[in-house]
């Protein structure tokens, strides 16, 4: 475990000095505070708008904070040769891949902390109320979400050639996902056979990152889902996220680094 | 029933085991090729080799020889195709093997957005040094390396001879009993060169093994005890530098040459 | 000295020269027919016309807004949902809505179905009925709908019932009367035959300013823009001229001008799909037409000294 969260720290490291998650930060702050400057009938209170422009850039620039970081671990510990003074340690390939995977979801999850008060602040600043409760489980789920996504792309940067092939491939992956897991079934059950049990199929198969988008219930202030639930949902990303890293471990002990 | 002889024999060779810091039996490496009419191609073939404790062992041959191949077996990169590998006894694949060792590789590239002291803190996190222990080596490693001044500054600063003595300082870590080098001198200056022979000479000093690998014949023959030479993939020959001196008498250069099949023009 | 003069006067030159021609140049560009500029709209050039798809897709998200999120994708039986609620609520257009609003999802299909219903919005709900919150007495969060009917009708100003649908809640939810009259007059800028906008218009004037006379005019001309737009289609929109001719018909009816009143409700009863009930209006009228009009009552005797 001390060699997990030794590799972890690492990655964290890395995540704070690189440019990427400051400019994606400082974009979404100023987007959002040039679309909360406008004149709406001279109407201060109007928010949701806000909400969703901001959550929607939360999802984007987390995504793209967890697919792109996660992507480059490995094959630029290659590329780099700073893979071979590390496995010259104590420390398995299995390990190694572990540390990576938790170091790329703290980091996300830091900086999901920081765009989540962003986003309180902002939608506090007109409703005046701060519901903590739903922002926390929202906040959660998405990380959760993260782990899946992470364990994927992941799997991916061993699989693939090049990190850039495998993070376009994830990008599409995840976003056909959000955009189209929930109606697969429907679609199937429209279709005649064998077409339906393929995509019923494909339908059981695929981790419904949908499940934890949850951004129509924070913009629309719904009350919080019951936390029973929210377990569920954890255990079922958890449990994929466990089975991507199996997958991975099993390839990456395998594959020849040299 | 174990007769007296074979008891003898067993502890003998436990013994020789038990001295034997890097023991390779038949050890066979072969990668795949598309080469028609040839699946694989054999790296090695049937190594057999030893290095004691304490002795410094210099592991030589021309490019594609097989030596980092080799080294990649022991450092755990490289699956064996045949043959075992140990270190100190327990096998290679284990990742546990690699806890009394240091590897200085030849190309030294590390993370760019650490400093020299973040990352001999992971790598001595990695061993498991307690955390008093770890500060305390870390200075001491930073100073051995002449690297005190830069200790603060992210590695992406640093020049290539600092790069250098980064990956000695990280080999250094954890007080290794058996030190690996791959081409150690490789691009460094007379200075840097005279430098990194001290060290090996301290630790030899010290007890401790050293296994590298140098085009250098001129270092090897001045500092190492033992001597291998690998071609196409086989041993060739081993022996001490002394011993191969009076049987061929011909310096390390000329030993080489002439193991290898080099025919001079002239 | 020279070398390093040479070059920053021959940039300095350039620079004047090209700003030069591009003065001249605009002017001849601005007058030039084939320009786009003469939208002067960012959007329209950038988006030409799929601009109409995005303002579309921005008013239907105005209608997810008005009921929290809980709105069919294009998945789901939208049968209940042809005509936006918002839109249908306000009394701007006529609505062809069937079905079930409430459960267009159905039931769950499996258990991944049953689960994600946790994690969206799965209740039917009005924003002017509180929204999500169930406050019945809350109808201030239809404020949210605002943003995308305001970005529909910049990017297609000619989708009149963004205007309608906007002013209407403006001013009847939002107390905001000003605003909705100008956003109107925005919608007519653009629109300028557009009778449902005249009409709306004539609304703000008669429930909000109370100005009955303008609201007349504003009617009057809505009506006859109707009748010229309209009148010849073989299908026209009977739903706002039906609005229209009430309206005038109640208006002239209580100014005392019954004929008028008549001629109007004669109008609405050739178009209502409830001719009946129009028919009593009319019977009232000419009942009122029949009697004459009461003498005002004298005012009561007063004590001398006392204020009436």
């Amino acid at each position: 475990m001390n060699n997990i969260l030794a590799v972890a720290s690492v990655v964290i490291k890395e995540l704070y000095r690189r440019k990427d998650f400051y400019v994606l930060y400082i974009l979404t702050v100023l987007i959002c505070l040039i679309m909360a400057s406008v004149n709406l009938f001279h109407d201060v209170h109007i928010v949701r708008y806000l909400k969703e422009i901001c959550l929607l850039f939360i999802w984007i620039c987390s995504l793209v904070i967890a697919i792109t970081t996660a992507a480059r671990q490995i094959p630029s510990e290659r590329e780099n040769r700073t893979l071979f003074p590390l496995l010259a340690k104590p420390l398995s390939r299995t390990q190694l891949l572990l540390g990576k995977f938790l170091g790329c979801w703290l980091a996300c999850g830091l900086a999901l902390i920081c765009f989540y008060l962003f986003f309180g602040a902002l939608a506090a600043s007109r409703e005046h109320h701060w519901p903590l409760l739903n922002y926390l489980q929202a906040g959660l789920l998405h990380w959760v979400m993260l782990a899946v996504v992470i364990a994927f792309t992941l799997l991916g940067s061993l699989v693939f050639a090049a990190p850039s092939s495998n993070a376009t491939i994830t990008f599409v992956l995840v976003a056909f996902i959000l955009l189209l897991g929930r109606h697969l079934n429907k679609v199937a059950l429209q279709l005649p056979e064998p077409r339906r049990s393929i995509l019923y199929g494909l339908y059981y198969c695929i981790p419904h990152l949908e499940l934890f988008d949850v951004r129509d219930l924070i913009i629309h202030n719904w009350p919080p889902i019951a936390w029973p639930v929210c377990g569920v949902a954890a255990l079922y990303a958890l449990a994929y996220a466990s089975a991507l890293l199996i997958g991975a471990c099993l390839v990456f002990r395998r594959k020849a680094i040299n | 029933m174990p007769t007296v002889q074979n008891s003898a024999a067993t502890a003998q060779k436990s013994g020789a085991a038990a001295r034997d810091i890097i023991a390779i039996e038949h050890l066979r490496v072969e990668y795949p090729t598309r080469q028609r009419g040839q699946k694989t191609k054999p790296a090695v073939k049937d190594l057999t080799l030893s290095v004691r404790a304490g002795e410094v062992f210099g592991f030589l041959g021309p490019n594609g020889a097989g030596k980092t191949t080799t080294m990649n077996v022991l450092l755990g990169f490289t699956n064996a195709t045949g043959g075992n590998a140990c270190l100190f006894g327990t096998d290679v694949r284990e990742p546990i093997s690699r806890q009394r060792i240091g590897y200085l590789p030849e190309l030294t590239y590390y993370y760019k957005f650490l400093t020299s002291e973040e990352l001999l803190r992971f790598y001595a996190r990695i061993f498991g040094i307690p955390k008093p222990d770890r500060e305390r080596r870390i200075d001491n490693v930073l100073k051995l390396v002449e690297l005190e001044q830069a200790r603060k500054r992210q590695i992406k600063t640093y020049s290539k001879g600092m790069m250098q003595r980064v990956g000695l300082a990280q080999s250094l870590i954890n007080d290794p009993e058996l030190l690996i080098l791959d081409e150690p001198t490789s691009g460094l200056d007379p200075v840097g060169r005279m430098k990194v022979r001290e060290i090996i000479q301290r630790l030899k000093d010290e007890g401790k093994t050293v296994f590298f690998s140098s085009h250098e014949l001129g270092e090897v023959e001045t500092i190492c005890d033992r001597v291998a030479i690998l071609n196409q993939g086989e041993l060739k020959l081993e022996g001490r530098v002394s011993d191969l001196a009076d049987q061929y008498h011909l310096n390390l250069e000329q030993i080489f040459l002439k193991v290898i099949g080099y025919q001079p023009r002239s | 000295m020279r070398s390093t003069k040479l070059p920053l006067l021959i940039l300095l030159g350039l620079l004047v020269l090209c700003f030069g021609l591009a003065a001249w140049l605009d002017l001849w560009f601005q007058t030039w027919q084939g320009n786009r500029t003469q939208s002067a709209d960012v959007l329209s050039v950038l988006m030409g016309d799929s601009r109409r798809m995005f303002a579309n897709h921005f008013f239907v998200k105005a209608d997810a807004y008005f009921h929290s999120g809980f709105y069919p994708t294009v998945f789901d039986n939208r049968e209940a949902f042809r005509t936006p609620h918002m839109a249908e609520d306000s009394g701007t257009v006529g609505g062809q809505n069937e079905g079930d609003e409430k459960g267009f999802l159905g039931k769950p299909r499996d258990w991944i179905d049953a689960l994600s219903r946790q994690f969206f919005p799965a209740r039917h709900t009005h924003l002017d009925q509180g929204g999500a919150s169930g406050d019945l007495g809350d109808s201030s969060q239809v404020r949210e709908i605002m943003p995308w009917l305001r970005l529909s009708a910049e990017l297609n100003p000619n989708d009149i019932r963004t205007y309608t649908v906007a002013a209407y809640w403006l001013r009847e939810r939002m107390g905001k009367v000003a605003e909705a009259e100008q956003f109107l007059r925005e919608g007519l800028r653009e629109n300028p035959d557009s009778y449902e906008i005249m009409y709306e218009l004539g609304r703000v004037y008669s429930e909000n300013r109370n100005d009955q006379a303008r609201a007349r005019n504003l009617w009057e001309a809505s009506l006859r823009q109707w009748q010229r737009q309209e009148a010849p289609k073989s299908d026209p929109d009977k739903f706002l001229f039906i609005q229209i001719v009430s309206h005038l018909a109640l208006f002239e009816e209580k100014q005392g001008h019954y004929p008028q009143a008549l001629a109007y409700m004669e109008l609405w009863k050739a178009r209502s799909p409830g001719p009946d009930a129009v028919q009593k209006f009319i019977d009232d009228i000419l009942h009122k037409m029949a009697s004459p009009a009461p003498a005002p009552a004298a005012p009561p005797l007063q004590p001398p000294g006392q204020a009436p």
